[in-house]
């Protein structure tokens, strides 16, 4: 006979039950619980943890269980009744869980089950027939009085609870129009438009109710809406509902024109919903300014003039100067508007900006933050946003001055992200740029530790293609040389002072030259120095400084050539692939490299191939630019002429890179 | 009209830290903002920093290593924002700062947080081993967070909670409570509504313990479920009576005319009421009846008087005894009353029918004076339905002499407009306390459910001039959704509720709340320490001086208790009692052998007259309830022995006769 299964939860259960026992329902609960999650298909467990709940009166979270347990065994009407009275009784979207109810007594008292059918439909009966009078008494008012958003209200959630969804669909669509700036109604439509089938009419309501007005209905909405962007159709059909959702016009308007900048969208649509935010909002400047030079860009100058006239004689200066722009007139000094000002545009453009920067039109953001700035120069979150803003459309000198005004903020948090901000664009952008970098690097082949490192001065001359500088190199080891009958330098153990030209970097890629002199630092002689080339960097995916762990590609290419080695052009290909991971603040990549140098010389030790794997590292608290690299490469000689050693080697490396830029 | 829409469920948090208790906190700098107001409604006293026990650095506040080490020996520090302070602790705003408007906390996940605008907020990174009390809705970002320092503990918040102190984090008493940092005092005079329909098959008794444990003192019951006999139903309500009584908690039978039952309404369909539109009343869940019908009134008397006679009640509340709506005459559909015998009086007096006003056919009448010469009809009406019905109940103490009677009343002198939408008048009501022994309730109007907490002491002050029993006002709290656009909760929760209870508790003598089943069970545990009003408040090692306007529970684990001086017997396992006014509160280590540990009406005085004897003076509009830790032998009530009735072990409730007495029990 095979063996019995061992029941997961029988301990559990057992201390529930004797919980239960001495009315201790708080502990059983708790065991109830626990045995759900070691046998979560177990209707049993869930239905006894309902009546537990009962007993302490949460007839929430007893509704939850018995929902399950149905849920788990759809053959008890025992449950299903439960269930069914307890959604009757909810209160959360009442009608919905009501509707629930008249449906479950509905199809039980169709069951085979004498006692279930009969409670069912007494049930049934208790319910239908106050919804059936209730609905009869409202259509009534509504027959014989002017109607009221109350009476409507009241008619579809009776409407609802009955399943009359179309009936419940219309009164609640005409109590909004009655009272639009009830915007949650429009969360009980989007309901009732779900559970009829009509996703459009959802996502209708949901789209105007997540629009302006109410705060708490617009979030609501939100968690409803899909995480995509609405499609302009939705915009036209939330529209449709809610005509004077004034927000939704706007973000349409602005939907179209970016849209039209892309040819996606024709320009007379975005022109028609301007035209219709102008007629709605007289003193909308923004939007008039808007359609007046959409009219002029279409070459319709009748109808453009009056509207841009009108946005002159009356609007704000900073959109009475888009406007001057557009008609090619000399612009004004912007004065700051007086609070209360009669021309101040209806809607918020802080709120506009923020949309506009979410939704990825950075031009409009930047217009609207403008705008913003303008209301309240004394707001520092603003001049940050517009950094950011301006960073993101590449305007760096731009955002280096917004960073820069609000790094000067009393906020703590303001001033400290835009200090960041500003410390790392100033660089890119100063006159002078002097860069620090070393690289001190231990090997196991040569049994030394190596050091490199350059100091550099850049002059960041912006209309010239490239930027002069003056560099001091240095290059060096603790060993020296290879010892025995004919040692070898280590390395060039010298100060390399220099002085020479790099060009912009395009696409990873620049190039560089430079003269100068090498100094010893082991016995103070001197040499001229000329070396340039050619460098490319390029990293894909998660670079050690990303935010989120992923894969990643890295490849650097350099040829150098170098007048102190005979004249010869050195070249390197250092190529990693691996994954960047976090852990807990400890940056990690993990990579395997494949390395090719070889020159035009041909010299033995310039000419070799390496593999093998490496770890990477960025310790929390350190200096976002510092990295610490352990790694084991297998080596071969591609060239064995006069090679003293073996043509195979295998090393181990350890360094420590470190960079800054002042 | 009060709504019977409910609650979302609550999910408790399972504290994670030990209990130290707080009783003074203080504010670093000149700047407090909402902080007293967030920190006295939940259970703690301002007073000077070098005493107290919690502290609050707002944004800004440079480090020191004086406040760290006030954390270390067992403080507790809010932190506000971002400043030095904050960054010592490993609160810094290092992220991108984005728009922030609805959070998620973890003492109630499913409730939507939603602030009326968006805050622009960094992101911070917090210290490891934080725990993130709330976040943002979409980003995770975390908006709340605390962790133990040492013996004490770091509370930190994003932004500062805003002028009011609820607009923005509803659950900081919650969150500084699950650090251990819970209040010491408590009130235990609170009363809830109660609607059986929502707790059919509950243990009675695991109910009232709560109920008891989180303040109530009186249950107000929805007696239209029990007013046609239900074996059933009856047997419910009785033991439901038993175990309150049991816990130490009354039971007022809650009377809603019009609205008598379900029943009634479907036995007497003549008698139903009237609308405007000539239709039945049946606005939401009320069936109104014709109270201006001799027949009817004396149907709904006969029954009233089994139901009181029925059940061991100890009061009644006559409830919202007017007419309808709060729409007024511009929503004809839900106006009454318009029955015959009120048209019949109406026309008698003024000579026309008031159904003209609504008619949009045949005689009409739209003029204002016309209408306002009803409405005044109607508000007179009221007033004399309000009378009848409180002689009918005084009637009853005919075999219930103990029966305390509540009259719930809307406010009108703060919202106006309620005379002419509900024909409700406080001002004509009031002078019946002077020939009446009731208690008046003043029913906060839906149409303010949107206002602060400070409106109540605007409330209290415009009722004071109308009637000098003063004594006798009590305020109701409605905790239910709000229709208006409020923020940032629907309903009323966490520190909003709190200083709703507590700045009621300051203007009233009694505060009721409505109901029972909609209070959030995050609010729960706080909700006795913020009806309690203290005064002052001092420790000296274990010497505790205090002062309060009222009965008072003070968080005492000791053996003993001595109270000014001398040996107190109202002591539990986990508090003393103390009567209203000043104390010196000190250990004894030595413990008596009886035990008042509960007294559900006002303390006056009590002593140990013997080692084995204990006696005390109490004073109560209902009766009172008594509850020690064991049996008593003899229980005398000024001077006649009284029967006591124990089947809890360890704690013998006796309910004890309305008035002022003296009880010795031994």
């Amino acid at each position: 006979m095979p063996k019995a299964a061992p029941d997961a939860a029988y301990a559990v259960l057992t201390h529930a039950f004797d919980a239960l026992r001495i009315h201790d329902y708080d502990a059983a609960i708790s065991f109830f619980g626990k045995a759900a999650a070691l046998v979560p298909g177990r209707a049993d467990i869930r239905k006894n943890m309902a009546y537990a709940l009962l007993k302490i009166g949460d007839s929430e979270a007893a509704r939850d269980q018995f929902g399950e347990a149905m849920r788990l065994d759809p053959s008890d009407l025992h449950v299903a009744l439960e269930y069914a009275f307890l959604c009757y009784e909810a209160t959360g979207e009442a009608p919905a869980r009501k509707a629930e109810a008249r449906r479950i007594f509905l199809r039980i008292r169709m069951s085979s089950d004498t006692d279930a059918r009969a409670t069912a439909a007494a049930a049934f009966e208790n319910i239908d027939s106050p919804l059936a009078a209730g609905i009869a008494r409202w259509q009534q008012v509504l027959a014989n009085s002017r109607p009221t958003f109350s009476a409507l209200y009241e008619l579809a959630q009776l409407a609802e609870q009955r399943d009359e969804l179309d009936l419940a669909a219309d009164s609640y669509k005409r109590a909004f129009q009655l009272l639009p700036e009830r915007k949650s109604v429009l969360l009980e439509l989007a309901r009732v438009e779900k559970a009829r089938g009509n996703a459009e009419g959802a996502t209708a309501a949901l789209l105007a109710a997540s629009r302006g007005g109410e705060t708490r209905a617009a979030e609501l909405a939100r968690e409803q809406l899909p995480e995509r962007y609405p499609y302009v159709y939705e915009f036209r059909n939330a529209l449709a509902l809610d005509p004077g959702n004034d927000a939704l016009h706007r973000e349409l308007a602005y939907l179209l024109l970016a849209m039209s900048e892309k040819d996606q969208a024709s320009r007379g649509d975005a022109e028609q919903e301007f035209k219709q935010i102008v007629d709605r909002s007289p003193h909308d400047y923004l939007a008039a300014a808007q359609l007046g030079i959409l009219y002029l860009a279409g070459d319709d100058n009748a109808l453009a003039m009056p509207i841009l006239r009108d946005v002159l004689a009356h609007a704000d200066q900073a959109t009475a100067n888009r406007v001057r722009m557009a008609l090619k007139m000399p612009l004004l000094l912007e004065e700051r508007r007086p609070e209360n000002s009669p021309d101040v545009a209806p809607f918020d453009p802080r709120v506009l900006a923020e949309r506009s920067y979410q939704a990825g039109f950075f031009k409009d953001a930047k217009r609207y933050f403008l705008a913003a700035r303008e209301q309240n120069p004394a707001d520092a979150s603003i001049a940050l946003k517009l950094g950011w803003t301006t960073n993101l459309l590449h305007d760096d000198a731009a955002a280096l001055r917004w960073f820069d005004i609000a790094r000067r903020s009393d906020d703590h948090a303001i001033s400290t992200e835009a200090n960041r901000a500003y410390g790392n664009l100033r660089p890119g952008l100063a006159l002078f740029r002097t860069t620090l970098w070393v690289y001190p690097l231990f090997s196991s082949r040569w049994n030394d530790l190596f050091g490199y490192g350059q100091l550099k001065t850049e002059v960041n001359l912006k209309k010239l293609p490239f930027r002069p500088y003056v560099s001091l190199r240095f290059v060096g080891d603790a060993r020296r040389s290879t010892g025995g009958v004919s040692p070898e330098n280590l390395s060039e153990s010298a100060f390399i002072f220099g002085a020479g030209v790099a060009t912009r970097y395009w696409r990873g890629a620049m190039a560089w030259f430079e003269a100068g002199t090498t100094v010893s630092y082991l016995n103070g002689t001197r040499s001229a120095d000329y070396r340039g080339g050619v460098s490319y960097a390029k990293t894909i995916g998660a670079s050690i400084a990303a935010e989120h762990s992923g894969w990643f590609i890295e490849s650097l290419a350099d040829s150098v050539f170098i007048s102190r080695f005979s004249n010869d052009l050195l070249n390197y290909s250092q190529n990693r692939a691996g994954f960047t991971s976090s852990l807990g603040g400890f940056k990690v990549q993990t990579f395997w490299s494949n390395n090719l140098t070889f020159d035009a010389k041909k010299q033995y030790w310039a000419n070799f191939v390496e593999t093998g794997p490496g770890f990477r590292f960025h310790p929390p608290g350190t200096p976002p630019s510092l990295a610490i690299t352990l790694g084991v490469v297998r080596g071969v000689y591609l060239r064995n002429e006069g090679n003293p050693h073996r043509p195979n080697f295998i090393d181990f490396r350890a360094g420590i890179w470190y960079a800054f830029t002042k | 009209m009060r709504s019977r829409n409910n609650v979302g469920r609550a999910v408790l948090l399972v504290a994670f830290a030990p209990h130290c208790s707080a009783g003074v906190f203080s504010v670093i700098g000149s700047q407090s903002g909402s902080w007293p107001s967030i920190l006295s409604s939940a259970g703690h006293i301002a007073g000077p920093s070098a005493v107290a026990d919690i502290l609050v650095a707002p944004s800004g506040t440079p480090d020191s290593p004086e406040w760290r080490g006030r954390v270390e020996r067992g403080a507790a520090l809010i932190l506000e924002g971002s400043s030095p302070l904050a960054t010592a602790f490993g609160f810094r705003p290092e992220g991108e700062i984005a728009p922030v408007v609805h959070l998620v906390d973890v003492h109630n996940p499913k409730l939507p947080i939603v602030w009326s605008q968006p805050i622009q907020i960094p992101r911070y990174t917090i210290p490891g081993g934080a725990q993130v009390f709330a976040k943002d809705r979409w980003t995770s970002a975390p908006e709340i967070a605390g962790l133990r320092v040492g013996a004490g503990a770091v509370l930190w918040v994003a932004v500062n909670p805003g002028v009011n102190g609820y607009e923005r984090f509803p659950y900081l008493p919650q969150a500084l409570n699950d650090l251990g940092f819970a209040p010491v005092w408590r009130a235990s005079g609170l009363w809830a509504f109660f609607d059986y329909s929502y707790r059919t098959r509950a243990d009675p008794d695991y109910l009232a313990e709560h109920w008891r444990k989180e303040g109530i003192s009186a249950l107000h019951v929805a007696g239209w479920h029990f007013y046609d006999p239900d074996a059933g139903r009856d047997e419910y309500l009785k033991q439901l009576i038993e175990a309150c009584h049991r816990h130490g908690v009354l039971v007022y039978a809650w009377v809603e005319l019009p609205h008598v039952s379900d029943m009634f309404w479907n036995d007497h369909p003549a008698w139903r009421e009237k609308t405007a539109l000539l239709q039945d009343a049946q606005l939401d869940w009320r069936k109104l009846m014709n109270l201006q019908n001799a027949a009817c009134v004396e149907a709904i008397r006969a029954g009233l008087k089994q139901m009181v006679a029925r059940f061991d009640w100890d009061g009644v509340n006559l409830a919202e005894l007017y007419f309808e709506s709060l729409e007024g005459a511009g929503n004809p559909a839900r106006f009454t009353p318009m029955n015959d015998d009120v048209r019949r009086e109406f026309q008698k007096q003024a000579g026309w029918d008031p159904i003209e006003l609504f008619s949009t056919s045949g005689k009409s009448r739209a003029d204002t004076a016309s209408l306002h010469q009803f409405l005044d009809f109607r508000a007179g009406l009221a007033r004399r339905m309000q009378e009848d019905w409180l002689g009918t109940m005084e009637s009853f103490r005919q075999f219930r002499p103990d029966l305390d009677i509540i009259l719930t009343h809307v406010d009108d002198r703060f919202d106006s407009g309620m005379r002419d939408s509900i024909g409700a008048d406080a001002a004509r009501v009031l002078p019946l306390l002077d020939g009446h022994t009731f208690s008046f309730l003043i029913e906060d109007p839906a149409t303010v459910w949107n206002l602060g907490p400070q409106r109540y002491a605007e409330i209290a002050k415009r009722y004071q001039p109308l009637t000098k029993h003063t004594e006798k006002l009590a305020i109701d709290i409605n905790i239910v959704d709000r229709y208006q656009d409020v923020y940032p909760t629907k309903q009323q929760t966490g520190t909003e509720l709190f200083e709703l209870v507590h700045m009621a508790s300051m203007a009233f003598p009694r505060v009721a709340l409505y109901f029972e089943n909609s209070i959030l069970k995050a609010d729960l545990p706080l909700l006795a320490a913020s009806s309690a009003v203290v005064t002052r408040y001092s420790k000296d090692h274990d010497r505790i001086s205090i002062e309060s306007p009222m009965d008072l529970e003070l968080n005492w684990t000791a053996a003993g208790a001595l109270v000014d001086g001398k040996p107190w017997p109202a002591q539990s396992a986990a508090t003393v009692h103390l009567p209203a006014g000043a104390h010196i509160v000190e250990q004894n280590p030595k413990r008596e052998s009886i035990h008042l540990i509960d007294l559900n009406a006002r303390l006056i005085s009590a002593a140990y007259e013997t080692g084995k004897a204990l006696a005390f003076q109490y004073a109560s509009d209902s009766r009172a309830i008594a509850r020690f830790d064991r049996k008593p032998a003899r229980i005398d009530v000024d001077g006649a022995p009284r029967e006591s009735k124990c089947t809890t072990p360890g704690a013998c409730a006796v309910l004890l006769p309305r008035g002022s007495h003296r009880v010795r029990a031994e």
